[in-house]
């Protein structure tokens, strides 16, 4: 492997968010608040660590795939610390772990915030914080690529090792052509969005972050009571629509827009995903209804939205799930697990590999009955392969490990059970909330630092799907 | 891109980043300087003022009490050298109104102070007011508390800004340490890459040209040389290889 190409890209990386901090430090001068300081020095920072390697290290045409994922995985390391730089150096609640927990968890979409009081933070800070949501949505690596390296060999391979192995498999189009719809969709529906949500009643810098948060499925607000702030059904219909869209693989929205909006429907993952949060809804409105709202409306709108937040990973909050019975908040941590579809901004299990399992629970059935017979597992038409369903299947026992190592842990720092267990469900899946110390209206100051640590590697776990990470971490073992 | 040239621009990359954390640690502490200054000549003075209102407001009641009491000569000079303590006091509050809202408090200082003032004012001793203690604690004292109590939210006003003030200074001085350290954690980061490259970029190609020399020369080796850059190295090889395919023709004449 050759560490100076790992370097060169990761420089590329760097390059990347320093562009959002620049924006960041200019909104900060705007405003004139007092973080123009703190985002200008991060940005030069990131501009001066970047270009370094760019100057020594010539281009390639190709790299070797353990180089692409060493990129990958780098990019959202140096990506963490760069995006930890403003909050320390901005002072005020930022202690470094603290700094480090709110930019891992913005990077990796997850939205758990340490943040008692956001509202009091200057306009600059809460306008990087969103970017972190927006450039960790679709990958750090697919995004740069998407807007600024050329495609190539070196382009496929930093896309196959950034992206979801499932989503790769769904994509049927070349790297190039993947990448500019991935873009098309993540631009597309930010600003569609932010258009609506201004139209709701929301003003500019409200509308824009919240696009950002609900497109990336990230659950960062401006704001400290989160969505149940504005109070206004419509704008929780538009979110509602818009956090589900963004769970949806983006090749699929892509293709309904351009060809036959019928389309969607015909994908028996999307027909689940769809199916599987209507009943949560139905029953988590059924659990609430009379014993936390005596309205049936409140309780269908307040269970609708926090399924479809947690079902996305998303982690936008109308409500205080934390007094909501114990059926409730088994249904909503089955749906922090399972989240949203591969292709999509979603973290979780993914509804796809949810299917799989399924499918190669009832195949095992089958097999049990008729020995002998030839049996070929399909989703939609297309053939699963037994090696993608023993992928699937290793991959959610290995999920379910690392929550319970992680709950483990964190319980050993002192950390309540509940508050420990759903923590780590919700940092796994990138969703954000779960309850407890740690519930949707909640934040994570409370938890002590090692707890905070371990949870961002958690996060990025989840981030990279287990695989990336375990590759980068043992490398010399694995090799 | 020449060595010279990456060298250069690397060295700039380490500087550039050391003097941009030197002034914004330099530009926080001359704010946190003018800070220190402002909260002294602003909020300090007023706090300083007040205390000294509050000072001679008390010996202004002790004077009121030697009256009542019938010693109209230690009673008159205790309140006049009081009264004049007051009046230097609330000048100097009058003229430092620096706190949004201090000017209402000052007026309210003034007001509260000419109804206090009154009660002083008159002829005591051998009047119905001498050993009249039932006048002293319904109005005199009552008017004397009066005061004092605009007088000490004159007081808070000032402190909480200055505790807010000070709260800013810890902030900025943060601002101005976070920089600096950074900086000097890049400057290691850049130190290790920078030896990394070099290693990499120069000693390496160097270490190679040289062993395949050696190696040309010992054994008649064919020279292999790979140098991935376009800077001095690699016209360094090219010269290299030029000279052994010479130094090969001249082998071959000898020979033959």
């Amino acid at each position: 492997m050759r560490l100076e190409i790992v370097i060169r890209y990761t420089g590329f990386v760097l390059l990347f968010n320093s562009l959002f901090l620049f924006i960041s430090a200019l909104i900060s001068l705007i405003s004139g608040d007092s973080a123009f300081v703190p985002l200008l020095f991060s940005a030069v920072v990131a501009v001066l660590i970047g270009v370094f390697p760019i100057i020594f290290v010539p281009p390639v045409e190709n790299i070797q795939n353990d180089e692409g994922l060493m990129i990958v995985v780098s990019g959202w390391l140096f990506s963490f610390l760069i995006g930890t730089l403003p909050y320390i150096i901005w002072g005020g609640p930022f202690t470094f772990t603290n700094a480090w927990f709110e930019s891992v968890s913005g990077f990796t979409t997850t939205g758990s915030s340490i943040l008692t009081n956001i509202e009091a933070l200057p306009m600059g800070i809460l306008v990087w914080r969103s970017f972190t949501h927006w450039i960790g949505g679709i990958g750090i690596v697919v995004f740069m690529l998407a807007v600024a390296l050329p495609s190539g060999q070196v382009a496929m391979i930093l896309y196959r090792n950034e992206i979801s192995s499932l989503a790769v498999e769904n994509f049927q189009y070349r790297t190039k052509k993947t990448l500019q719809i991935l873009l098309v969709v993540y631009f597309g529906l930010t600003v569609l969005e932010t258009i609506c949500l201004i139209l709701a009643g929301m003003n500019f810098f409200e509308a824009t972050t919240h696009s950002f948060a609900t497109v990336a499925t990230g659950g960062f607000s401006c704001r400290n009571n989160s969505i149940a702030y504005f109070n206004s059904p419509l704008i929780e219909i538009i979110i509602i629509v818009f956090m589900i869209l963004s769970g949806i693989h983006f090749g699929l929205i892509f293709v309904a827009i351009t060809d036959n909006f019928k389309k969607i429907w015909y994908s028996p993952i999307v027909r689940y995903y769809i199916g599987a949060m209507i009943v949560g809804i139905i029953l988590v409105s059924a659990s609430i209804w009379n014993d936390i709202y005596k309205s049936f409306w409140d309780s269908v709108r307040f269970a609708a939205f926090q399924i479809i937040s947690v079902g996305t990973s998303t982690g936008f909050a109308t409500a205080d799930t934390n007094i909501w019975p114990g059926f409730s908040k088994l249904i909503l941590i089955f749906f922090s697990l399972q989240c949203a579809c591969a292709g999509s901004t979603s973290g979780g299990i993914k509804v796809d590999r949810i299917l799989i399992l399924w499918k190669s629970f009832t195949t095992q059935i089958f097999k049990m009955k008729h020995p002998k017979a030839v049996v070929t597992s399909k989703l939609g038409g297309t053939v699963i392969e037994s090696a993608l369903m023993e992928a699937s299947v290793l991959y959610i026992v290995l999920y379910l490990c690392v929550v319970l190592t992680g709950s483990l842990i964190l319980t050993l720092t002192g950390v309540d059970t509940m508050s420990a267990f759903s923590g780590t469900v919700a940092a796994m899946g990138n969703v954000g909330p779960g309850f407890g110390q740690v519930s949707s209206l909640s934040n994570f100051n409370m938890l002590p630092d090692a707890a905070k640590w371990v949870l961002s590697i958690v996060m990025l776990l989840g981030r990279l799907e287990i695989f990336g990470l375990m590759m980068f971490l043992f490398y010399r073992v694995i090799r | 891109m020449k060595i010279r040239t990456k060298i250069m621009l690397g060295f700039l990359i380490l500087v550039g980043m050391l003097a941009i954390a030197g002034s914004i640690s330099v530009y926080e502490l001359k704010k946190i300087g003018s800070s220190v200054q402002s909260l002294l000549d602003d909020n300090y003075r007023s706090i300083n003022a007040a205390k000294d209102m509050i000072e001679a407001l008390e010996r202004e009641d002790s004077g009121m009490l030697l009256l009542l009491s019938g010693k109209w000569k230690e009673g008159r000079d205790t309140i006049q050298s009081a009264n004049k303590n007051f009046i230097q006091a609330l000048e100097i509050a009058e003229n430092n109104l620096t706190v949004k809202g201090e000017k209402a408090f000052v007026e309210q200082i003034q007001e509260d102070y000419k109804k206090y003032r009154k009660m002083w004012d008159q002829p005591i001793v051998g009047t119905i007011y001498e050993n009249n203690l039932n006048w002293y604690l319904e109005d005199v004292h009552e008017a004397f508390k009066e005061v004092k109590a605009s007088v000490q939210k004159l007081m808070s006003v000032n402190d909480k800004v200055m505790y807010e003030t000070a709260s800013g200074l810890k902030n900025r001085a943060h601002q101005a340490i976070m920089p600096g350290i950074i900086a000097i954690l890049s400057a290691l980061v850049f130190a290790l890459l920078f030896n990394f490259f070099v290693n990499i970029y120069f000693v390496n190609p160097i270490l190679s040209i040289t062993h395949s020399i050696d190696d040309f020369l010992s054994s008649n080796k064919p020279v292999s040389l790979k140098v991935n850059t376009k800077d001095e190295l690699a016209d360094l090889a090219h010269s290299v290889s030029e000279l052994v395919a010479l130094v090969k023709l001249d082998r071959k004449k000898a020979k033959s």
